[in-house]
């Protein structure tokens, strides 16, 4: 077996594949055409520093690239909602709502408060590995996950706005559907422009070992000391403190009753959320 | 010098070997062998990933020449040129102040 059919079967076997393997094979041939005896060092320690890489830089970009689509749909979505008639999730008139529109406004609050947790939390970590040439290849799967995660509750929130603008057409000023309706399509054809990134991070991952770390790798010395290491602690503290923002808001624009209401629903789907995805998305071992 | 050593400044290396001009992988080992006089021995093969991750992040940019031999030859871009400066300034900072505790 020469050294180019070695590599090539190392690099498949490390996930580098198509034309990027194509392209490592042609040129490593090409160097051992100018130098037979070169030293390149064994086909298997190459094709995992490729993969280390490459899988590395590419967990990062998925990171980043989500990000910046979703400050895009967090963008959007602010928009169409300070925009709405009656205020932020209000009917004018105080009429009844479809269901398909309390259905879109339960997604669509939902939804955004993951991508903007998910989405927010890649960027984090892949900033806080921007110098790092090589990471754990736990690491770049919680970065791959969270893009991903980011992505996908990115286009529910946009599919719940469009549900809410169409369930709602008769009920409200109509410039404000079709504002809702443009502001959806921009956002979903901004997440589905990013989701090649997240995908190519899906295929090719770093072989190096390493713990994954949890959310006081993400926070770092944001997080005080006592702190450190109680992630349900945490959580509950962060479910508390979202409660009461809800909570006040939902006062101030409805009345009380209405506002703890929706702050105990909000705290609590946190709560869910940190219960559901929290492994996954690596917040915790 | 040990490879071991050059870990962490192997990006620096290239993107500095690279400002004078474009050049396929091979060249690129062989200049940084005639700048350091020989001395920068490093594996030749983590150039390699190197190159790949550079351009990935956008530092390098790079296209197939077709002469005698196909190959891939790796030019400096507008990003690269602008970490170069950046690396340059961190070295001649860590070279200072460590000359400074050695002497």
């Amino acid at each position: 077996v020469s050294y180019l059919d070695d590599l090539s079967e190392q690099l498949s076997s490390v996930g580098v594949a198509g034309r990027q393997r194509a392209r490592i094979l042609a040129e490593i041939a090409d160097h051992l055409s100018c130098d037979p005896s070169a030293n390149l060092g064994a086909p298997d320690a190459l094709a995992r520093q490729f993969a280390d890489e490459l899988g590395t830089t590419r967990a990062r970009h998925a990171a980043f690239t989500s990000f910046a689509a979703l400050a895009l749909v967090g963008m959007l979505f602010a928009a169409a909602l300070m925009t709405f008639p009656g205020g932020v999730l209000g009917i004018p008139g105080n009429q009844p709502t479809p269901f398909a529109g309390d259905l879109g406004a339960g997604i669509m609050i939902l939804a955004s408060q993951v991508a903007f947790v998910a989405g927010t939390l890649a960027a984090l970590r892949a900033l806080h590995r921007r110098r790092d040439g090589v990471i754990a290849r736990s690491e770049a799967v919680v970065m791959v996950r969270r893009s991903a995660v980011a992505l996908g509750a990115g286009v529910a929130t946009m599919v719940g706005m469009a549900l809410v603008a169409v369930a709602l057409r008769s009920q409200v000023a109509p410039w404000w559907p079709t504002l809702a309706l443009v502001s959806a399509g921009v956002g979903v054809a901004a997440l589905a422009a990013a989701t090649p990134a997240a995908l190519r991070a899906g295929r090719l991952r770093p072989v190096h070992a390493g713990g994954a770390g949890d959310m006081f790798d993400d926070l770092g010395p944001v997080t005080p000391g006592w702190l450190r290491g109680k992630h349900w602690t945490c959580a509950a503290l962060t479910a508390a403190a979202v409660a009461i923002v809800v909570t006040i808001a939902g006062a101030v624009q409805a009345d009380g009753y209405d506002g703890a209401l929706r702050g105990i629903l909000d705290g609590g789907a946190c709560l869910a959320g940190f219960a559901l995805l929290g492994r996954y998305l690596g917040l915790r071992a | 010098v040990r490879p071991e050593s050059l870990k962490g400044h192997l990006d620096a290396l290239i993107l500095a070997v690279l400002a004078s001009g474009p050049l396929h992988g091979y060249a690129i080992i062989e200049e940084l062998k005639r700048r350091s006089g020989g001395v920068l021995a490093l594996p030749e093969g983590t150039v390699y990933p190197a190159l790949h991750r550079l351009e990935a992040s956008g530092l390098l940019a790079s296209s197939w020449e077709d002469g005698a031999r196909r190959r891939r030859v790796y030019r400096l871009s507008a990003k690269g040129r602008r970490e170069l400066g950046v690396r340059r300034g961190e070295w001649r900072e860590f070279a200072s102040v460590v000359e400074a505790v050695l002497a």
